[in-house]
């Protein structure tokens, strides 16, 4: 077969036909990218074209209740360059030097690196006014002004718990300013701009300035100066006794408002990173966890008053001890109270008392009614890091459980829970919800964004219950194991406790958590306050109960009353003794023959007010003087004697 | 021989039509880099301006000169290439830019050998093939002295190396042999020995492997081998049905490296939008379909190979570097014809455009 020019037309005509295909499937491919998946193709054009230049916002500020600020931010412009736009690096440098001073070379090299955007260290940041307007009027290409702030504290370690601290780039770490990190933290602005692949603006192109919206101040319902008086006394307790930890809440019993929460050991938000981890992100008030002791004696009161299972005028004697499945479980006082009003029982807080009345109310009964003062669970407060305590699974408890939860052991609870059950019983029968945040409030308006107005939880006991048991505490301090926060005009009722911890696995002879209850005034509370010392040692001789529990919340709720401008009241229960006129007489209890662990125990559980000389040594009291039953004065010395066996029983 | 008539008008009309689009796009995609680099935004647009007066120069004045002169003196021209391509590889001769030995020539002033090559292989080919038709029907006469020929042009060029213009000769040499009348099942066996080499080279050289992956899935390498591949499709989405407006692509600011030559074209696209890339892909099927039309008509049938051959080469190039710009192909590095920034290689193409006029002459029918 001949090739003939026909042929070749032919072929050239099949070669026009393939390229025609071709250009069908070019402008085909255009139609794809330039109109189909044009969206596609231009998010990707955005992202690579479009800068942004983060602007912080103004970090809100924490407020006490009367809105003072406690934690603001105290902003400053600071100096922003974005390297790629600056041209002339030497010029800039040298501008910027005769302004904010410092080193020029050191300017440059920061104009020099390779970064989106550098802040000009440390000459360049939180600058004044004038500094501020002269670089303004430079208007050099890549220099930016920025708001920049620092979290100042105008009160020091007030508060540093609840308030807690914010980390390098302002976010809330702790606290306060973590729960409510969102509101105070604002949102931020933006300077965007399109750049070219230096990062450098084209010119003739726009600029988009987003205005970063400041956060939202946080009210709180702390009162600075309640919170001033339970830290001043926290500082007390800490020069006199040494402890581990010390916490301290007042609260407002109607609201469920917090008005002061401290804690030892405490620190200055502004320097927290030199303080252990556990001391700036813990919140003792509301995570620690411990065995409340006596204070619980309330909870156990108030459901047998409730359930009717008691009358406070019924008699009930005590040898001592309490036979429970078996086991003797002794009271705190060696012998007993002998027999007794319920009353005193509660006055003494004595044990046997107590395991009667668990009993009477039955595991069900009695549990019910601590999960319903709150116990077992979170009580919900806005903060961070909550604990929820520890209660025995219904199904484990015997008679032994039973008769311990009844006078506060083998439970475990947090301070918080406390204060809000003896909370309960102060306005008259009804949980509420703790409220440690009042308001938000638009720091530029002044507006207020939101209120928390009170929760209730639920009613746990009736009016009349609550009145009996107000009452009833009101007797603890004014003549019984509470004397030491008596305060004449006040009407302070309340509850010492003592727990010990369990160290190894075991009691330990001498880490004990004492604490106070107290609520003011008793006919009308307007204030709960509650401390527990975490270990104290008192120095030189160990003194006991009531002595460094009580006092505390004598002093902070009669304080605390008088700024309130509460009126004292003389309606109360008149103490056994006018606080010093008369010379108080306490009684010594019986110590010889004991262990001396269980002579320091009694010791605190009786609220005696005495100081130990020890004599010799050994782990038992072999002798005491003056002898049990004697009358002495407060603040008087008991001589311990000290040997190896509990002979020669005084 | 016959009367010699006026040319195809259509052929140097649209030629100019996408001369001038060309010149302005240069000036608009090299404003950034000439003021970056020279300090004079009108660089490279004074340049493009030279070349292209040069060329249009050397267009009219081929457009009157017989074609079949290149018949007589074919092998000597081929000869010429062969020694130029060959001088070109000796260092400090030949100038190595963006990353080949491709270039003689003093200064900011040189040729590429290759580009000279080219016309003179399509030129040569055409001259063997016509001078005894028949030959096509035998494998050993027909197909081995041409793709012998062809395979020494581009084994010299890929010692450069230069792959997108060696892929241009191969699609071209191929058009042209098949036009010639060579038997399929011939090409079919070409075609997989093709492969083979293509397959080679790869293996050769792992970098043209790794640019044909990035077309495949520019995302995957935004840094590296995909990067020109994104900047020009975000170029194209950018520009949208009718673009951003003349002078206003962002793409241009440094994001795409030499916007003016090999991806001229994603700058037109972003600038004029889907609008401006079709007209120009209409006005290249135009030129081409007047090329393949003077191939037709032409009287003997070195003028109707060697036409063939130009506008092959002119379609090829145009398919490579859209293809390219538009991510349907792995980047080889070919110009645009008549629109990318290209001094010798542009007036070289229009005189390859006044040789077609020239050959359109001669139509008969």
């Amino acid at each position: 077969m001949r090739i003939t020019q026909t042929k070749v037309r032919r072929r050239i005509f099949l070669v026009l036909l393939a390229f025609v295909c071709g250009a069908s499937l070019l402008i085909g491919r255009l139609v794809h990218v330039q109109v189909l998946a044009v969206q596609f193709y231009n998010e990707k054009a955005v992202h690579l074209i479009r800068r942004n230049i983060p602007l912080p916002a103004v970090r809100g500020e924490i407020l006490d209740s009367a809105g003072q600020s406690l934690v603001y931010t105290a902003s400053a412009a600071s100096i922003i360059a974005v390297p790629r736009q600056i041209k002339d690096k030497q010029r800039t440098a040298y501008l910027l030097w005769k302004i904010i001073g410092g080193t020029e070379q050191g300017i440059l090299k920061l104009l020099s690196q390779p970064k989106l955007m550098v802040y000009i260290r440390p000459r360049g940041r939180r600058l004044d006014e004038a500094k501020v307007k002269a670089i303004r009027a430079l208007r050099l290409p890549g220099i930016y002004l920025t708001e920049e702030g620092k979290r100042e504290y105008p009160y020091g370690d007030l508060a540093a718990q609840v308030l807690g601290v914010t980390g390098g780039e302002g976010q809330g770490l702790s606290g306060i300013e973590l729960e409510f990190n969102q509101v105070l933290a604002g949102q931020k602005g933006a300077l965007q701009f399109v750049s070219n692949a230096r990062g450098e603006e084209i010119p003739q192109t726009n600029d988009d300035y987003i205005p970063p919206v400041p956060g939202l101040d946080v009210e709180l319902t702390l009162n600075r100066q309640i919170q001033q008086f339970a830290q001043r006394e926290i500082q007390n307790i800490v020069a006199k006794y040494a402890p581990d930890h010390v916490t301290i809440i007042v609260a407002n019993p109607n609201s469920g408002q917090i008005l002061a929460m401290a804690n030892y050991p405490t620190f200055n938000p502004a320097n927290w990173r030199s303080v252990p981890q556990q001391v700036y992100n813990r919140n003792l008030a509301i995570w620690q966890t411990f065995e409340p002791g006596s204070t619980f004696k309330i909870v156990t009161l108030a459901a047998a008053l409730q359930e009717k299972k008691v009358n406070l005028k019924e008699r009930f004697y005590d040898p001592g001890y309490y036979e429970v499945a078996g086991h003797k479980i002794k009271c705190w006082k060696a012998g007993g109270h002998g027999s007794q009003s319920y009353l005193n029982v509660v006055e003494n807080s004595c044990n046997p008392g107590f395991i009667q009345l668990g009993e009477r109310l039955g595991k069900t009964q009695l549990f019910s009614f601590i999960r319903a003062f709150g116990f077992g669970k979170k009580t919900g407060i806005t903060l961070p890091g909550e604990g929820k305590g520890i209660l025995f699974n219904p199904s484990r408890v015997g008679p032994l459980e039973l008769a311990t939860t009844a006078f506060g052991q083998g439970v475990s609870v947090t301070p918080i829970q406390q204060v809000m059950a003896m909370s309960a019983i102060a306005n008259g029968g009804i949980l509420m919800k703790p409220e440690i945040v009042k308001a938000f409030i638009n720091p530029t308006t002044g507006q207020v964004v939101k209120t928390f107005q009170p929760v209730a939880v639920h009613r746990v006991i009736s009016p009349e219950v609550a009145a009996q048991v107000r009452d009833a505490l009101e007797s603890v301090v004014a003549q019984g194991t509470g004397g030491a926060a008596f305060r004449e005009g006040w009407r302070i009722g309340g509850k010492t406790g003592t727990a010990q911890v369990v160290e190894n696995g075991h009691y330990s002879g001498a880490h004990y958590i004492v604490s106070f209850i107290g609520m003011a005034p008793v006919n009308h509370p307007q204030l709960v306050a509650y401390v527990a010392i975490d270990y104290p040692r008192p120095k030189g001789t160990p003194v006991f109960g009531g002595v460094i529990a009580a006092p505390v919340i004598g002093n902070l709720l009669a304080d605390s009353l008088q700024y309130l401008n509460v009126p004292p009241s003389l309606q109360g229960i008149p103490k056994k003794y006018r606080y010093g006129i008369d010379p108080v007489l306490t009684t010594v209890p019986g110590l010889a023959g004991r262990s001396y662990k269980d002579a320091v125990r009694t010791m605190l559980e009786s609220g005696t007010i005495l100081r130990v000389a020890v004599v010799g040594e050994g782990p038992y009291v072999i002798a005491q003087a003056p002898k049990e039953g004697t009358k002495l004065p407060q603040g008087s010395t008991v001589r311990l004697y000290l040997g190896p066996a509990p002979s020669g029983a005084g | 021989m016959q009367n010699t008539k006026s040319p195809d008008f259509v052929i140097p009309l649209v030629t100019v039509i996408l001369l001038i689009i060309g010149v302005v796009m240069v000036h608009s995609a090299s404003t950034v880099l000439s003021e970056e680099h020279f300090h004079d935004a009108f660089y490279y647009f004074k340049r493009q301006l030279m070349w292209a007066s040069l060329g249009l120069i050397s267009m009219y004045v081929m457009s009157r000169v017989d074609y079949r002169l290149f018949a007589r003196y074919a092998p000597h021209l081929m000869l010429m290439c062969l020694l130029f391509l060959g001088l070109v590889l000796i260092p400090h001769v030949g100038q190595v830019r963006g990353g080949s030995r491709a270039w003689l020539g003093i200064g900011t002033f040189g040729i590429q050998p290759s580009e000279f090559a080219k016309f003179g292989l399509l030129i040569f080919l055409s001259w063997f093939l016509s001078r005894e038709p028949d030959r096509m029907r035998s494998f050993r006469k027909g197909m081995v002295p041409p793709l012998g020929v062809m395979a020494l042009v581009i084994g010299l060029i890929m010692l450069e190396p230069d792959l997108g213009q060696s892929a241009v000769i191969a699609g071209a040499t191929m058009i042209v042999i098949f036009v010639a009348g060579a038997q399929v099942k011939h090409l079919v066996a070409m075609a997989a020995v093709g492969l083979l080499a293509f397959a080679a080279l790869i293996a050769a050289a792992p970098y043209r492997l790794a640019r044909v992956l990035s077309f495949l899935d520019p995302w995957k390498y935004p840094d590296t081998i995909g990067y020109h591949i994104i900047m020009s499709l975000i170029a194209l989405g950018q520009g949208a049905l009718i673009g951003v407006g003349l002078g206003h692509s962002t793409q241009k600011h440094l994001y795409l490296p030499e916007p003016q030559t090999d991806f001229i074209f994603a700058i037109l696209s972003e600038e004029l939008g889907l609008i401006g890339g079709a007209v120009v892909v209409l006005l290249f099927t135009v030129l081409i379909w007047r090329g393949l039309r003077a191939a037709m008509r032409a009287p003997d049938r070195f003028g109707s190979y060697l036409a063939t051959g130009l506008t092959g080469v002119i379609a090829v190039q145009v398919f490579i570097n859209i293809g390219v710009v538009t991510g349907l192909m792995p980047v080889t590095g070919i110009t645009l014809p008549f629109l990318s920034y290209g001094g010798s290689s542009l007036t070289l193409m229009l005189t390859a455009v006044g040789i077609l006029m020239n050959i359109s002459r001669y139509a008969h029918y």
